[in-house]
């Protein structure tokens, strides 16, 4: 099969999947219980933790490594870290976000001048 | 949102102020997610590197829709690139999009009066931000969830089309890998106030760490497994 037709047949076939993970529980809404709609919703908040926390400890950064160390993954916690204590404090997600980010940019330049 | 009318078929002053709180929603909705959005387009641009430089672009830049979720898309084409065959990319991709039965299953008590078009339409654009975002909402959740997700359901394929003509040199900035769990991890705290929400995010994130090695969607459904686990026991304590 041609590498072309993949990506369609790829994209067809999740694209399928994706909607009927979408669709089903709204459409049957009026039968959903709310306990399992309630543990629903912890499923979905423990998923976006878990995309958080792998995001952060597959990081690479080629310049943060030095010899067998990869110091990419602690600085991109310290730097998340940042971004999340304000967030719970009630900081905006622009805020947040960029004080991660200037977090980020901040370590590294300084772990990089030493 | 239902209103009648008078019989020459004018809305009465109720119905109108009906109205102009659904706009109001609508507008509070789109607007709380441009930040989203701006931190996203990092994510977008690399999106859209990698459709340009897929064997088939068109099939792979309509995914943006058709799949409608970033981390998929991502990582059915990264298999593909590599060789791995449909079987394996489709496998991934559902994996990781799995999580959006959570979603939607949460969304389903405030949508049940609801028209079935309406709920088709939420289905239809739901993906992390504008979920994470309507869950705190209580007024006017459903208008401002359709103001939050139409904003990204427009906005996030002409993000990806900017990518597939300048993604490749700006994705290369290794601080923009972070961008989009920065940004979905800071709407998540912001939501850390019961505890067994509280429970769920700490045990998903001890999971997470445990399970960095393994594939996306096998550890993100284990994420979830061990949420809910940790949310019902939770409960149960307090």
């Amino acid at each position: 099969m041609s590498a072309e037709a993949q990506v369609g047949i790829a994209v067809f076939a999740v694209g399928a999947a994706s909607l009927l993970f979408r669709l089903v529980p709204l459409l049957f809404a009026p039968r959903l219980p709310d306990r399992a709609a309630q543990q629903a919703t912890w499923a979905g908040l423990a998923v976006l933790a878990g995309v958080t926390v792998r995001s952060v400890l597959n990081h690479h950064d080629q310049a943060l490594v030095t010899g067998s160390v990869n110091l990419a993954p602690l600085v991109a916690a310290f730097a998340v870290g940042m971004g999340l204590s304000l967030a719970y404090r009630g900081r905006s997600v622009l805020v947040c976000v960029a004080v991660g980010i200037a977090g980020y940019v901040g370590i590294s330049t300084v772990l990089l001048a030493l | 949102m239902t209103t009648s009318s008078t019989p020459s078929g004018v809305l009465t002053a109720g119905d109108e102020q009906l109205v102009r709180n659904s706009h109001h929603h609508l507008r509070a909705g789109a607007t709380a997610m441009l930040p989203i959005m701006a931190a996203y387009v990092p994510f977008a641009l690399l999106v859209g590197a990698a459709v340009a430089d897929s064997s088939n672009p068109a099939a792979a830049w309509l995914a943006t829709w058709a799949i409608y979720g970033g981390a998929a898309h991502l990582a059915v084409l990264d298999v593909l690139a590599q060789g791995s065959g449909w079987l394996t990319a489709v496998a991934v991709g559902v994996l990781v999009n799995a999580r959006l039965v959570a979603y939607a299953a949460g969304m389903a008590p405030g949508w049940r009066s609801a028209p079935l078009r309406q709920r088709a339409g939420a289905a239809v654009m739901l993906t992390d931000a504008p979920w994470t975002l309507a869950r705190a909402r209580v007024d006017g959740h459903r208008s401002y969830y359709f103001g939050a997700a139409s904003a990204l359901f427009l906005g996030w394929p002409v993000l990806v089309s900017l990518g597939v003509l300048v993604g490749g040199w700006f994705s290369a900035a290794p601080v923009v890998g972070l961008l989009p769990a920065l940004t979905l991890g800071v709407v998540v705290t912001s939501q850390l106030q019961e505890r067994p929400v509280v429970a769920a995010a700490v045990s998903a994130a001890v999971t997470a760490a445990l399970t960095a090695g393994l594939s996306a969607g096998i550890s993100l459904l284990l994420c979830a497994a061990v949420g809910v686990t940790s949310g019902v026991v939770a409960e149960w304590f307090r």
